[in-house]
């Protein structure tokens, strides 16, 4: 199991900090603009592969949660979120062969030692096009499966499923072996682009499962509480 | 290292990675600006603001909205890009007297940007992912927000591919405002359930 997954309800952890800016340094904004292009220009996109662009991955949703959610838990929780996108997103780079450690750091210091240093000049409006055209259109998940039916009906009792955690995990910790009511069936399927391992990745229905907050924490929870959270059918039992 | 030479180290080495990613030919030396002005122009909770000020005067509007997120929000003479990215699935649900929501997404950050925008650093912190999903109340007050115990509260952990976002109750002494006064007032935090929507803001 990893830490990342069993958040959830977790004790402890004292007062939360209610800041409610979106970056708090200026450069939290370059690398959410350098993962925003990388999933505009992820090769799955067909879009992406006729832009003009040297990148030549696939880079989604799925491929920076799993770099996070694999990290060691004491550094998970030792970094700031963009902080992780930055340590994420630039081991990437180097993994894939985009760039060196070397470069990397060569590049590093002489930014350290004149920050004001202009960025190299290089323009190609197709690849900003697509950057943008993917933010407009979005990269839909849900698929048309025709023969695909939904296990579950509103209304039924079901339990969720137990399975082997691994380094990438949709199912939130805390909803292990609990048992809850189906409150929606979301029409059509849905993708994920990785799988993850526990059974994630297939299109397949999700539901939307109501629980009672005393059926998961007992007494430590507070009166008239209700959790709802959106499964996918893979970690639901079988009706039997 | 220091906070602020950790911060120094950050902004030098993204820095270098962009000025690396021009070099190669991945991005350009405009991607990562165009990319933040569509944030500041496009997709905002500016766009969230407008819907809710519309549900609260329209209630058949406000019907739909619940019913049909998506096909509400097209209705909208909003900004292309309402089904864009993080957008593509949106659902709305609606604070009462009798009931409050709150959205929590307890496995990483899920946030419906073309509405609200990107998530604020509340949202994303491990110890309200943490807290909120089981003392929703306690963590409520901490926000400045009393929660009465006849309320029934509802928390929605949004990790799967649904985006939600809350319309919060209309404050007394808004009748007779327009849509865009009371969209003035709408905050990101009180589409998250995190916050009130209050008068004193805008005046």
């Amino acid at each position: 199991m990893k830490l990342q997954h069993y958040l959830g309800g977790l004790e402890g952890l004292g007062r939360i900090n209610f800041e409610k800016r979106v970056f708090v340094q200026p450069w939290e904004k370059r690398i959410f603009g350098i993962h925003v292009a990388m999933m505009a220009l992820s090769q799955h996109l067909e879009a992406a592969k006729v832009t003009p662009t040297q990148f030549k991955s696939i880079w989604t949703w799925a491929n920076l949660r799993k770099l996070a959610e694999g990290m060691n838990p004491f550094d998970y929780f030792k970094y700031r979120y963009y902080e992780k996108w930055l340590g994420g997103i630039s081991s990437f780079f180097i993994e894939s062969g985009y760039i060196s450690t070397a470069e990397l750091e060569t590049k590093t210091e002489v930014f350290l030692e004149k920050s004001d240093t202009p960025l190299p000049h290089n323009t190609e409006p197709a690849i900003d096009n697509q950057v943008i055209e993917y933010l407009r259109v979005g990269d839909s998940p849900k698929c048309k499966v025709e023969d695909l039916k939904p296990k579950f009906s509103v209304g039924d009792a079901v339990t969720i499923k137990n399975p082997l955690p691994t380094e990438h995990c949709k199912l939130p910790g805390y909803l292990r072996n609990k048992q809850g009511v189906i409150e929606t069936v979301y029409e059509g399927a849905y993708n994920y682009p990785l799988q993850t391992g526990d059974g994630v990745g297939d299109p397949m229905p999700i539901y939307s499962i109501k629980f009672d907050s005393h059926e998961i924490w007992g007494n430590l929870t507070e009166p008239k509480t209700w959790i709802y959270a959106d499964i996918y059918e893979a970690y639901i039992e079988d009706p039997s | 290292m220091s906070d602020s030479s950790r911060e120094a180290y950050n902004a030098a080495r993204v820095k270098a990675l962009e000025s690396l990613l021009i070099e190669k030919g991945i991005i350009t030396s405009e991607t990562v600006d165009k990319v933040i002005d569509f944030f500041e122009k496009d997709m905002g909770p500016f766009n969230g603001a407008k819907i809710v000020a519309k549900a609260w005067v329209d209630p058949e509007f406000k019907q739909r909205l619940l019913e049909d997120t998506p096909a509400a929000i097209a209705q909208m003479n909003l900004p292309r890009g309402m089904a864009g990215a993080e957008g593509e699935h949106m659902k709305a649900v609606e604070n009462t007297p009798d009931v409050h929501n709150l959205i929590v997404c307890t496995l990483c950050s899920c946030y419906p940007w073309p509405v609200l925008g990107l998530p604020p650093y509340w949202f994303k912190d491990p110890t309200f992912r943490a807290r909120a999903i089981r003392e929703p109340r306690k963590v409520l007050q901490e926000f400045g927000l009393d929660i009465p115990e006849s309320t029934e509260v509802r928390v929605w952990d949004t990790s799967a591919q649904i985006r939600w976002f809350v319309i919060p109750e209309r404050p007394a002494g808004t009748e007779g405002w327009t849509e865009e006064q009371l969209a003035a007032i709408v905050t990101p935090e009180a589409m998250q359930g995190a916050a009130k929507v209050q008068i004193s803001q805008s005046s």
